[in-house]
């Protein structure tokens, strides 16, 4: 069987959620030895820009075949601003306007869709919903194409263009059952073959150093939060109720932000912001930490939150996320706060607490290793793929491919 | 929720409803801490407001947050004035100086159309006022009409490949052609049959525990409730419906809304296969608690076909099964038989008769 991934972006270098999701399914897929796996993506990294940084052609990235393919157009600006016409009511969009923001959101990659139209691959697996390569993707595909949506709700999935796209996938593959709901709510696709998969969780590979020396902060207590900084993953929200936190309760406890910094970076005497590490340090500054807060409103599966719990580092994440609600529900591995006072109290009672830590870590720990274990997971895949491919290809409706966005000042990355 | 197939020996150390209730009891400790620290004011009302509106601006506000309106409604209040003193501040002396002289020049500019903003802004924010007032009265109306809640373990397990009917209902569904849903699916034993016999089938139940076997041995069902699942489902997506469980059971208005349902998402043609026990045998088997709480009654056949037929349904089938309880009569050589058979057909008609029944329809328009 041999299964074509269709991504964005594509390599070790990318920090995404749905990314790195996609490059870990296809990396344990491929070790199987009847799938064939084969990635389609652009030759950018950065999903701000577009911008062709890699080399187009075949290479292959942790036995894993990638197809590379350049991007038509960088980002343009009339992106942000179509993006904040439709942000405040996406439903009353036009289909047109909404293929647009698609286009402009980019990344538009013709060759790449040609390449799916003429791909031997038994099925396709577009990765996530979101991009234009996915919307395309779907258009052209004569396959059974799955979807992995890694959705959450935010306005841009109300869009026509999606509803149009997704009447063609044969198949959904959710992260978690709130992604499901969610999806199901927003395009009415209860009857369609899916099935709710997760991730599997990577062997910690720590050196064994305390994390506090990995920061340069000593033996001091932590919250850590893992992944991108960035006002959209509520790192901001995160900082002023830290820094209101570390106001009214002073002492030791210090704030660790680890990962790429996309906007400005917190600027606080007891915030640490590291930028992008290693593997190896990722994982003792997450093992040393007291807790993993995960400020997110918007995650639709939260790989950094079983990782933690895999350490039994219990975490602390935000009400309103279904997904990571989700994982704590079920799990009894983490708290929640909903405003700054239930922060600050649920701040309090971790720190303070080592047995309720212990007592969440733990659960968190089982909870990892009874449901994200790799092997299981691949099991799983490889069998509704089987299905999906042993249905065939629904009789498409095929909506038409997007349409390039042409002219207009291009965006640049500030620095 | 449908479970993730879990690793089967991690799940033996894994007590999920232990560490919810421990969950549970922590989360109400720290909120009876957050109301009394609120209540405390040991934070400026205006500062604890700001916080809290700055968690209201990252979260999302579709989907799951039906739950928020106040919270919403608070954040719209809050925009809803306009600041016309623009900050003057600057980096350099003469930047503010500058700032200063413009706002000066404008004031009465800006605030004129500011005072007209915020009119509309508050005309807006009371109108959303009232609409809520008016949803929190509709909610608490509603939930004093809200029947009991049905305890999960009073109703049977649900094994409908095992049952006498499982055979018909597969017969009556092979051969369509698109996707045939199973409710309530149990664990699993009638959506094995379906698929033997081609029919690309998946269930749904409401009980999640039930369906944890059918969940390991790959097949697609769902921790939901028909209703709630035909709910998302598109117009004309399935060719087929086997229907047994609680609907059986279902509030009249439920029971309305299911067929209604089942028709916009039966294609035409589609087969719609009902079972359920006769209402005879239901009040004589079933056990207290369940047809005390049961928020309905199963209808008899005739009833269902009508219910049907006024949505466009066509009855092409109806079989008796399952456990007979009918008396039998005595022989003629008895010297009273004749009065006694009188009263046994009698008991027979009103009281005793088939225990259950099958019914299959096609959605004809």
């Amino acid at each position: 069987m041999k299964l074509a991934f269709i991504t964005p972006r594509y390599g070790t270098e990318v920090i995404g959620g749905a990314e790195t999701a996609a490059r870990m399914l296809a990396e344990r897929l491929c070790q199987r030895p009847d799938w064939d796996v084969e990635v389609m993506t652009s030759c950018a990294l950065d999903h701000l820009t577009w911008e062709n940084t890699e080399p187009p052609g075949r290479s292959v990235i942790n036995g894993v075949t990638v197809c590379r393919f350049p991007t038509a157009s960088r980002r343009l600006l009339g992106y942000f601003e179509l993006d904040a016409k439709l942000r405040v009511s996406p439903t009353t969009a036009t289909l047109a306007e909404s293929r647009r923001w698609v286009a402009l959101n980019g990344p538009m990659c013709p060759d790449l869709v040609e390449a799916v139209a003429a791909t031997d691959a038994d099925i396709v697996a577009c990765y996530p919903y979101l991009f234009a390569t996915t919307v395309d993707g779907i258009a052209v595909s004569r396959v059974p194409t799955v979807l992995h949506p890694a959705a959450h709700d935010e306005p841009a999935l109300y869009l026509s263009a999606f509803r149009q796209s997704f009447r063609d996938i044969d198949g959904f593959v959710y992260h978690t059952q709130a992604e499901r709901e969610l999806m199901e709510y927003a395009f009415a696709i209860g009857a369609r073959p899916q099935i709710v998969l997760g991730l599997g969780v990577n062997e910690p590979v720590g050196a064994g150093r305390p994390g506090g020396d990995v920061l340069g902060i000593g033996d001091r207590p932590y919250l850590c939060y893992l992944g991108r900084v960035d006002e959209h993953k509520g790192c901001v929200m995160l900082a002023e109720y830290f820094e209101r936190y570390k106001a009214g309760h002073p002492g030791d406890l210090a704030l660790a932000f680890v990962g790429p910094v996309s906007d400005k970076a917190p600027d606080h005497p007891d915030v640490v912001v590291t930028g992008t590490v290693s593997e190896a340090d990722k994982w003792d500054i997450l093992a040393g930490a007291r807790v993993m807060v995960n400020p997110s409103a918007y995650e639709s599966f939260s790989l950094v939150l079983l990782e933690a719990w895999s350490l039994g580092i219990p975490a602390l994440v935000n009400a309103s996320c279904a997904a990571t609600m989700e994982h704590c529900r079920r799990s009894g591995g983490g708290l929640w706060f909903e405003s700054y006072r239930s922060f600050e109290v649920t701040v309090d009672r971790l720190v303070a607490d080592g047995g309720l830590r212990s007592s969440l870590g733990e659960a968190g720990r089982q909870y990892t290793a009874c449901y994200y274990r790799w092997s299981s997971i691949v099991d799983r895949y490889t069998r509704f793929l089987e299905g999906v491919v042993d249905r065939g290809h629904r009789a498409p409706i095929r909506s038409r491919r997007l349409q390039l966005a042409v002219g207009g000042p291009e965006y640049l990355r500030k620095g | 929720m449908a479970p993730i197939e879990p690793d089967p020996a991690a799940a033996e150390r894994f007590d999920a409803a232990d560490q919810a209730l421990y969950l549970t009891e922590v989360m109400a400790e720290i909120d009876a801490e957050v109301r009394r620290r609120r209540a405390s004011g040991d934070l400026p009302a205006g500062l604890e407001q700001e916080l809290d509106e700055l968690f209201l601006e990252f979260s999302p506000v579709g989907l799951h947050g039906k739950a928020r309106l106040r919270e919403t409604l608070a954040l719209v209040d809050g925009s809803a004035y306009v600041d016309v003193a623009v900050p003057v501040e600057s980096r350099k002396a003469v930047g503010s100086q500058i700032k200063r002289l413009i706002r000066k020049s404008m004031g009465w500019y800006i605030g004129f159309i500011v005072h007209q903003i915020v009119k509309f802004a508050w005309s807006v924010s009371r109108m959303f006022h009232v609409v809520v007032d008016h949803v929190e009265d509709l909610e608490a109306a509603v939930e004093t009409q809200r029947t009991p809640e049905l305890p999960a373990s009073a109703v049977p397990a649900n094994d409908p490949g095992s049952s006498w009917w499982s055979a018909e209902a597969v017969t009556a569904v092979s051969g369509v052609s698109g996707r045939v849903l199973q409710a309530e699916c149990g664990n699993g034993s009638l959506l094995d049959a379906l698929l033997a016999a081609g029919v690309d089938a998946y269930g749904v139940d409401p009980i999640e525990s039930v369906i944890e076997p059918a969940v390991e041995r790959g097949l697609d069902v769902r921790a939901e409730s028909v209703l709630d699942h035909l709910e998302v489902v598109a117009d004309e997506a399935l060719s087929g419906m086997v229907l047994t469980g609680s609907i059986q059971w279902l509030h009249p208005n439920q029971r309305h809304r299911l067929v209604a349902l089942a028709t916009a998402r039966l294609a035409v043609d589609g087969v719609l296969v009902l079972h359920s026990a006769t209402p005879e045998s239901w009040m004589a088997e079933t056990s207290h608690l369940m047809s005390d709480l049961a928020p309905g009654r199963p209808l008899h056949a005739e009833t269902w076909s009508h219910l049907l037929a006024d949505h466009g349904f066509r009855r092409t089938g109806l079989t008796f099964g399952g456990e007979d309880r009918r008396l039998d009569r005595v022989l003629s050589s008895n010297p009273d038989a004749s009065a006694i058979n009188g009263a046994i057909d009698a008991v027979n008609a009103l009281l005793l008769g088939p225990g259950e029944y099958l019914l299959v329809a096609v959605r004809e328009r």
